[in-house]
C-alpha cells in the first residue's frame, strides 16, 4: 500500500453550481425581514380586540389594501423559502442515502412551490364580496 | 513565602475501582463491533490513556490505540469517552463520573481499522486541501516584518495539533464525509489571518463551497471538544465572514 | 504464520523519521531528488512538537550578541566536550535557520517594531558569561509545535512523499568497491503487517532518541531509540551515549516538561523552607544555570532532605511573582500542564517539579556534514543521520536549552543537502540477498515465543533501574548494578511471549520488539557511563566527582562486537576555546 501525497495543487472535486453561500445570507435577511413582518403581523392582528375580532370581514377588509396584501405576500414567500431551506439542511445532514435526500428535497420543494402559488393566488385574486346574501358577514365595502 | 505554601496538592494519591467499557473491533476476526468491560484500580493522578495502558500490559496486549507524547500536544489519542470527544491523556479519571463504567470507543464519521484506531486519512486530505502552508511571492532577506498585533490575530487557531477530535464531534461530519470539517477549516483560517500570506482568496474560495463552511450549523460541539481550547466556532464564523467579504 | 508480502521501493534519498530533523532535511531533498520520508507516526505526532521553549540564535533583535558568543556558551555549557567547529557551524547557521522558518511561515513571536522577539534561556549569555541574554527566538511555549507544524506544512507544499506508521526494522549494507555502504532500509507497515524494502541512493537517519529507557522522562511513548539501536546492531559505533540530560523541571511524579521558559521569564525554584537554593550553587546566574548544573542541584535538595512534599522528594518552581498576563501570554500551555496533571494552579501556588529524562546528547557519530562515521573519521557512503539520534557533537556532555530545536534545523537541513549531493552522483547500491530475512527471524522471534515474561514488566524493570542507578547521580556501585539488571532482562527478553497475532495495527508486536532497542541501548548508557570515570556535564559520578581533562577530554566510541562492548576515544575538536573550569 503506497501513501502518496497528492500534490497541493490538485483542487478538491467541484460539485456542481455552489449556491450554499447565497443559500445562507438568505436565511439570515429573510430571518430579520421575517421578525419585522410577522410581529407586525401579530400586533395588528391581535392588539386591541384579541383574537376572537378576526373573522371573515377583517381578513377581507385588511386586503383591500394593497399594502397588506404585499406585507402578507411577502411573508409567504419569505417564511416558507425559510423554512423549506431549513428542512434541506436538516435533510442533508440526516439524510445518509443519496436516493433518500434527493427524494426529501424534491418533494419539499414541490410542496413549498405549490403552497406560494396558491397563496400568492389568493391573496392577489382575492374578492372580498363573495356572497351578496350574505351581507351581514361581508365588510362594509360591499355594502 | 510561607512554609505553609510550599506544600500544595499531591499528597498520597487516592486509589479507586473503576469499569472501563471499550469498544473493541479486530476486522480480522469480529464481525461486528463489541463492548468489552475491564475492572481496574487506578490512583488519583492517572489518565484514561493510563487505564488503556494497564488494560495492554496487565490484561490484553491485543488491545490497540494511538498514543505518543502522553501529554497532549502530539494529537495522537483522541477518543470518544463518556460519548464526548477528548483526549486520553488528557482526561482524568477522577473528573468522570465514576458511579458508572467509563465508556471508550474510537472517535466519530471515521472508519474503524481495529479497536480504537480509525482511518485518518479523510481527515488528513481535507487538512491538505485547504492549503496550509503560507503563500507569499516575495523573498525577504531577513524574517518578514509582522506587528504583534496582526501576529494576535491568528494566535488561537495556531493551536490545532490535528488530532482531529473536532471534526469527528461535528454531526455534519458524521454523515457527510465529505464536508471538510472544523479542523480544515481552522487551518485555513490561521493562513487567511496572518498577514504575510497572499492567498487568502484562493483558500476562501476553496472553502465557498458546498462541502465548505456553509455546511456549519454552529452546533459548537467543536468547540466543546477542542482539547487545546481553541475558539472552533468563531474561527469558522471569521471565515463565513471573510468569504462574504470576499478578503480576509 | 504465513510469511509477509514484501514491497520494493526506489529512491534517491530516502529519510526515515519525520520529526524536525526528517522533515527539514526532506523540505531540502525533496526538490532536487526523489525523496521518501518513513515514519512510524504521522508527522505531526512526533515529539518535536513537544518542544516548548525556543530556538537560540544570535539574531540581536532586541539586544547585542553575535554567534561567537553563542559558540562559546555552547562550548561551555557542554563543559567542552562539544566539538568546537560543529559548535561553530550551529551557531553561525542558526541565524539563516531562524529567517528559513519565518520564512516558511512559522509564527514566532513578534517585538514591538515587529522583528522576531526573543527571551533568556538558561546557560546563553552576553560577552563570554558576564550576564543572560536575548537569544531564543520564540512561539508563545510552543516553538517546537509550531516548527514541527510549518515543516510538515511546507512539506505539503512541495508535495514530498510520506510512509506513515511504517516501522523501520533494519538497515541493509552491501560492500561495493571494497566498501560496505547502505543500500536499503527494511519498514514494516503497521496498518497491514506488510514488509517494505526502501532502496535509497542516500539514507538519512533522523529518528530522534531514547528516553523510555528511563521511568521518569518528558520523552514520548514511542522514543525508543529504534534509529540508532538499528545502527548499534550494523556494528557501527555510537558516541557519548553516557551524556543523557535530565530537564530539571518535569511536572513532579509524571515527568512532563515544564519548558526552561517559566524560568526564563522570571520563575524560581524553591525548597521546602521557601528558599532561592540556586543562589548557593550559581551565584551569578542563578534559576538560569544550565540544566545539568540545575538538575543536580535539585536532587541535592531532595537528598539532603529540603525537599517539599509529603514525602520530600520534590522542590517547587514559583511563578506566583509573575504578573497573570505575563503567564497566559508567554507560558500558557506548561502552566495548563499543571493545573490539568497536578491540579496546581500556578498564578497563586508554587509548582511541584523534579528531574526528568530529557535528552540524549550522544548517539551516532557524524561529521558536520551529517554523514554517519564507522570509526573516528571514516565516512560510511551515503549514511546519514541528523537530530537527536545523531551526535556531531555540538552539545558535548550538556546540551544548552534551544539549542536542540536549533541543531535539527541546521544539522537537519545540511543532511537533507549533502544527501541529495551524494545521491546525484552515486548509483543504487545492489539490496543484499535475503534483505528481508533478518526482519523476518526478528518478527517471527518475538510472535513464535512461548515464554511467560511479559514486555511490560521487563520495560518496567529496566525503567526503574536506569532511574535508580543511571540518572544524575551515578557511581561504578550503581552502574554495575543496572549492568547485572540488563544483562538478566536481556535473558529473560528471549522469553517473552505476545497476545496479539494478528497484522493489523499489531502494537503488542511493536512494543516488544522496541524493548528490544530499548535494553540495548540502556546497556551501551551504563556501560560508557561507568567507564568514564570523571564528572563532566550531565554525567555526574560521585565516585569521581570532578572533570578530568587529562584523562577523558575525549569523545566514548561504542562498538558491539558479537554480544559484548568494546569501547575507543576520539579527540574532541577544539578550535577557540581551551578547557576552563565551568562556572556560572
Amino acid at each position: 500500500m503506497e501513501i502518496v501525497i497528492e500534490t497541493p495543487n490538485s483542487p478538491r472535486k467541484r460539485k456542481g453550481a455552489n449556491w450554499e453561500k447565497y443559500g445562507w445570507m438568505y436565511m439570515r435577511i429573510s430571518g430579520a425581514v421575517l421578525i419585522v413582518l410577522i410581529f407586525g403581523h401579530l400586533i395588528v392582528n391581535l392588539w386591541d380586540k384579541g383574537v376572537g375580532a378576526i373573522d371573515f370581514a377583517f381578513v377581507a377588509g385588511k386586503w383591500t389594501n394593497p399594502f397588506w396584501q404585499v406585507w402578507d405576500v411577502l411573508m409567504l414567500w419569505l417564511a416558507l423559502i425559510h423554512g423549506t431551506n431549513g428542512m434541506r439542511t436538516i435533510t442533508n445532514d440526516y439524510a445518509e442515502k443519496e436516493w433518500v435526500r434527493k427524494t426529501l428535497n424534491i418533494t419539499l420543494w414541490v410542496v413549498c412551490g405549490a403552497l406560494i402559488i396558491l397563496g400568492t393566488l389568493v391573496a392577489t385574486t382575492f374578492d372580498p364580496c363573495i356572497d351578496p346574501n350574505a351581507v351581514n358577514y361581508l365588510p362594509t365595502v360591499c355594502k | 513565602m510561607s512554609a505553609e505554601a510550599t506544600t500544595p496538592v499531591i499528597a498520597e494519591v487516592p486509589s479507586f475501582a473503576v469499569t472501563l467499557m471499550v469498544r473493541r473491533y479486530n476486522p480480522e476476526v469480529d464481525s461486528e463491533p463489541k463492548w468489552q468491560d475491564y475492572d481496574l484500580t487506578m490512583y488519583g493522578t492517572d489518565r484514561v490513556l493510563d487505564a488503556l495502558h494497564k488494560i495492554k500490559w496487565e490484561v490484553d496486549g491485543s488491545l490497540s490505540f494511538r498514543r505518543s507524547c502522553a501529554h497532549g500536544v502530539c494529537g495522537s489519542d483522541a477518543m470518544r469517552i463518556n460519548g464526548r470527544n477528548r483526549l486520553a491523556c488528557k482526561t482524568l479519571i477522577k473528573d468522570l463520573d465514576l458511579s458508572q463504567p467509563i465508556y471508550v470507543e474510537p472517535i466519530k464519521g471515521l472508519e474503524v481499522e481495529k479497536d480504537l484506531i480509525v482511518d485518518m486519512n479523510p481527515f488528513y486530505q481535507a487538512y491538505r486541501d485547504i492549503k496550509p502552508f503560507l503563500i507569499a511571492s516575495d523573498k525577504p532577506e531577513k524574517e518578514r516584518i509582522q506587528s504583534a498585533a496582526d501576529r494576535e490575530r491568528f494566535d488561537d487557531t495556531t493551536k490545532c495539533i490535528l488530532c482531529a477530535a473536532c471534526t469527528t464531534s461535528c454531526p455534519v461530519f458524521w454523515t457527510d464525509g465529505q464536508y471538510f470539517g472544523p479542523a480544515a477549516i481552522v487551518n485555513a483560517h490561521r493562513f487567511i489571518f496572518d498577514s504575510r500570506d497572499e492567498a487568502a482568496e484562493v483558500r476562501l474560495d476553496i472553502l465557498n463551497d458546498k462541502e465548505g463552511v456553509w455546511r456549519c450549523r454552529t452546533t459548537f460541539n467543536c468547540t466543546e471538544a477542542c482539547p487545546r481550547g481553541i475558539q472552533v466556532t468563531r474561527a469558522i464564523a471569521e471565515v463565513k465572514q471573510a468569504v462574504l467579504r470576499g478578503r480576509a | 504464520m504465513s510469511t509477509p508480502k514484501v514491497h520494493h521501493h526506489q529512491y534517491d534519498v530516502v529519510i526515515v523519521g519525520a520529526g524536525g530533523a526528517g522533515m527539514r532535511a526532506a523540505i531540502e531533498a525533496g526538490p532536487h531528488a526523489k525523496t521518501a520520508v518513513i515514519s512510524k507516526l504521522f508527522p505531526t505526532r512526533s515529539h518535536t512538537g513537544a518542544a516548548q521553549g525556543g530556538m537560540a540564535a544570535a539574531l540581536a533583535n532586541v539586544e547585542e550578541d553575535n554567534w561567537e558568543w553563542h559558540t562559546f556558551d555552547t562550548v561551555k555549557g557542554g563543559d567542552y566536550l562539544v566539538d568546537q567547529d560543529a559548535a561553530e557551524i550551529l551557531a553561525k547557521e542558526s541565524v539563516e535557520a531562524v529567517i528559513d522558518l519565518e520564512n516558511m511561515g512559522l509564527p514566532f513571536n513578534r517585538t514591538p517594531d515587529g522583528k522576531i522577539d526573543q527571551r533568556r534561556f538558561g546557560g546563553h549569555t552576553r560577552d563570554h558569561g558576564k550576564a543572560p541574554v536575548r537569544r531564543s527566538c520564540y512561539a508563545a511555549d510552543r516553538t517546537g509545535h509550531m516548527i514541527l507544524q510549518t515543516l510538515y506544512q511546507n512539506c505539503v507544499k512541495l508535495g514530498i512523499e510520506f510512509y506513515n506508521e511504517f516501522y523501520v526494522l533494519d538497515l541493509l549494507m552491501n560492500t561495493v568497491d571494497g566498501v560496505e555502504r547502505p543500500s536499503a532500509v527494511v519498514a514494516y507497515d503497521l496498518a497491514t503487517g506488510e514488509l517494505h524494502v526502501f532502496q535509497g541512493k542516500s539514507i538519512v537517519f533522523a529518528t530522534g532518541g531514547f528516553g523510555k529507557i528511563f521511568k521518569t522522562t518528558s520523552n514520548a511513548h514511542t522514543l525508543t531509540g529504534d534509529g540508532v539501536g538499528i545502527i548499534w546492531r550494523k556494528g557501527l559505533p555510537l558516541e557519548d551515549m553516557e551524556f543523557y540530560q535530565f530537564h530539571p523541571t518535569g511536572l513532579a511524579g509524571l515527568g512532563i516538561l515544564l519548558s526552561e521558559a517559566a524560568r526564563g521569564e522570571g520563575g524560581i525554584l524553591r525548597n521546602a523552607s521557601g528558599e532561592r537554593f540556586m543562589e548557593r550553587y550559581a551565584p551569578t546566574i542563578k534559576d538560569l544555570a544550565p540544566r545539568d548544573m540545575v538538575a543536580r542541584a535539585m536532587a541535592n535538595e531532595v537528598r539532603e532532605g529540603r525537599g517539599a512534599g509529603p514525602h520530600k522528594d520534590y522542590v517547587l518552581l514559583d511563578l506566583t511573582h509573575l504578573p497573570p498576563e505575563v503567564i497566559d501570554a508567554k507560558l500558557p500551555d506548561i502552566t495548563e500542564f499543571a493545573r490539568t496533571y497536578l491540579g496546581v494552579e500556578p498564578y497563586t501556588e508554587p509548582v511541584p517539579v523534579f528531574p526528568t529524562a530529557h535528552y540524549a546528547m550522544g548517539g551516532i557519530p557524524t561529521n558536520v556534514k551529517a554523514e554517519v562515521l564507522r570509526d573516528n573519521d571514516t565516512v560510511v557512503p551515503g549514511l546519514y543521520a541528523a537530530g537527536e539520534c545523531a551526535c556531531v557533537s555540538v552539545h558535548g556532555a550538556n546540551r544548552l536549552g534551544t539549542n536542540s530545536l536549533l541543531d535539527i534545523n541546521v544539522f537537519g537541513k545540511r543532511a537533507g543537502i549533502f544527501s541529495v549531493e551524494y545521491a546525484k552522483t552515486a548509483d543504487f547500491v545492489p539490496v543484499p540477498e535475503g534483505a528481508v530475512d533478518e526482519v523476518l527471524s526478528l518478527l517471527a522471534n518475538v510472535r513464535n515465543s512461548k515464554g511467560t515474561e511479559k514486555v511490560a514488566v521487563l520495560r518496567k524493570e529496566l525503567q526503574d533501574t536506569m532511574d535508580k542507578n543511571a540518572q544524575v547521580y551515578r557511581t561504578e556501585e550503581s552502574l554495575d548494578e543496572a549492568l547485572a539488571k540488563i544483562v538478566e532482562l536481556r535473558e529473560r527478553y528471549q522469553h517473552i511471549s505476545i497476545q496479539d497475532l494478528g497484522q493489523r495495527f499489531n502494537t503488542d508486536l511493536l512494543e516488544a520488539v522496541e524493548l528490544g532497542f530499548l535494553l540495548d541501548l540502556a546497556e551501551v548508557l551504563a556501560y560508557t557511563a561507568k567507564e568514564r570515570r570523571e564528572s563532566r556535564g550531565g554525567h555526574f559520578r560521585e565516585d569521581y566527582e570532578t572533570r578530568d581533562d587529562e584523562k577523558f577530554m575525549v569523545h566514548s566510541m561504542a562498538y558491539k562486537t558479537g554480544d559484548t562492548i568494546k569501547l575507543g576515544w576520539k579527540p574532541v575538536t577544539i578550535t577557540n576555546y581551551p578547557p576552563m573550569e565551568r562556572k556560572y
